[in-house]
């Protein structure tokens, strides 16, 4: 039985009359991969932001470690999530936006230094992160969420502006954390870019849960992954395409 | 609660905003003190009050301080990242009121030490001495301070409330310079005298509001009754919105 950390219960979410999110459940496991998919506007990030207590549900709740995120002691140490790419001050030093961060949790000041050697930063850590690639502030975002070496790891669309390199070092982070009994959830848009790190997948479709199973279940939906993802992104109403 | 002010101050000393804040204060107040004391008799006590009086009209400045404080976050979308590290939203918003108010206390002082100066060395320069002993060049002097402090933890509700940096900058700047003086033509004096920047101007002894203000200690009781109001309304406002 493999521990759950992150769990969604009959998650919902209207912005007025937009139902971004519709009675969602599932679990993410732990040392796993787990990849978030959907389409553009499946309700992805809204469902990840409520997870994080960015978002209030509208019905609902998504707990990690059994709490819900508002009510855990150390959430950084517990929690290290990467939503978007321009959550940085331009004028701030990549090294202070860590430091910043690493105040806030009551992590020790070397962390900064380890992390931004782990993500490869430490060079440009002087620098403004105005001056920064899309991929550079991809690492600096990653960098944050490392900070408290957390049991769950959430990441929205973090190939988002990586080069291949980037992509396959990622790919190989992920690997090792989750080798080593973490929580990882990443969501993306492209099947492709997530079906060689993932061992589970959850797909959205319109705000409903349209998969959820490993991935290998995925392929025998369909024949191929790239079918099987099409179908259960496009055909949303199929009884049959919710497997539980 | 003192490491979430500490982490405001740690992000205020990051970035140059302040720096450009108090540079531009500082000069306004220089060039503001060089009016009265080129314009009129140096041999008055009047003249040295005059001067120094232009301590709260940069209390504008501290407002902007207290906005970016808050809307700055969301306009750089750092406030998703302040938020993972503190999920409780109205500590935060307490700590930045706190440190923002303090800080805009801080900018008022050093005007006031920058003006007192000034005018000292003006007035010593054309053989004049300074009026040390009139009461109210320093009740001018502090009540410049304290409005400074005053507009910076209101700007701090202003840009929690309003969020957006540019709506609430310069809706708050319209309001000061133009709503207030419109409303002033149609309901009269007894009312505008309880607004903030009317309020402001008995608390920094502005000329113009010594004859027909409210005593400077009420309008200060006032004024720190508003930014209570805001604060209050930022804080339940922040906790129940979403983070998006």
């Amino acid at each position: 039985m493999t521990s759950i950390d992150i769990s969604v219960r009959g998650l919902s979410k209207h912005f007025g009359p937009v139902q971004a999110v519709r009675e969602l459940s599932f679990d993410v496991p732990a040392g796993q991969v787990t990849g978030f998919l959907g389409p553009n506007g499946a309700g992805k990030t809204t469902t990840l932001r409520m997870m994080l207590g960015l978002i209030r549900p509208t019905a609902g709740q998504a707990l990690i470690c059994g709490r819900p995120y508002a009510e855990l002691p150390d959430p950084r140490r517990t929690v290290g999530a990467v939503l978007e790419a321009t959550g940085f001050h331009p004028g701030r030093r990549g090294r202070d936006h860590l430091r910043i961060a690493a105040h806030s949790a009551g992590l020790p000041t070397a962390r900064v230094e380890e992390v931004l050697d782990e993500v490869g930063l430490s060079e440009a850590a002087g620098r403004t992160v105005g001056g920064y690639s899309l991929g550079m502030r991809q690492r600096l975002g990653l960098a944050a969420a490392l900070l408290g070496d957390p049991q769950v790891l959430v990441l929205d669309e973090p190939a988002n502006g990586l080069d291949p390199a980037g992509m396959a070092w990622l790919r190989e982070l992920l690997r090792g954390r989750a080798a080593s009994g973490r929580t990882v959830i990443v969501s993306s848009h492209v099947l492709s870019e997530v079906a060689q790190t993932a061992d589970h997948v959850v797909i959205l479709a319109g705000g409903r849960l349209t998969f959820d199973g490993p991935v290998d279940r995925l392929r025998e939906h369909a024949g191929s992954l790239e079918d099987a993802f099409l179908r259960l992104t496009t055909d949303r109403h199929d009884p049959t395409a919710a497997t539980r | 609660m003192l490491k979430l002010i500490g982490n405001e101050w740690l992000k205020l000393r990051t970035t140059r905003g302040f720096v450009i804040l108090l540079v531009i204060q500082l000069v306004l107040i220089t060039a503001g003190a060089a009016g009265p004391l080129s314009n009129m008799p140096l041999d008055q006590a009047a003249t040295a009050i005059g001067a120094v009086a232009h301590v709260g009209l940069t209390s504008l400045i501290a407002l902007v301080l207290g906005i970016v404080a808050v809307a700055g976050e969301y306009r750089h979308k750092t406030i998703t990242d302040t938020y993972l590290g503190s999920p409780r939203r109205g500590r935060v918003v307490a700590a930045k009121l706190t440190l923002t108010t303090l800080a805009g206390f801080g900018l008022g002082a050093a005007g006031a030490a920058v003006s007192l100066a000034v005018t000292y060395v003006w007035l010593t320069a054309a053989g004049h001495s300074m009026p040390w002993s009139d009461a109210e060049l320093w009740r001018t002097a502090a009540g410049g301070a304290v409005w400074n402090a005053a507009f910076a933890a209101i700007g701090v509700g202003i840009g929690a409330l309003v969020r957006n940096l540019a709506v609430a900058v310069a809706g708050s700047l319209a309001w000061l310079t133009l709503v207030e003086g419109v409303v002033g033509q149609l309901v009269g004096r007894d009312v505008t005298r309880y607004l903030p920047f009317s309020a402001g101007t008995a608390v920094g002894r502005l000329p113009a509001s010594i004859a027909d203000g409210l005593p400077q200690w009420g309008a200060a009781a006032l004024l720190a009754g508003y930014a209570v109001l805001f604060a209050a309304a930022a804080i339940r406002f922040t906790t129940r919105r979403d983070v998006a």
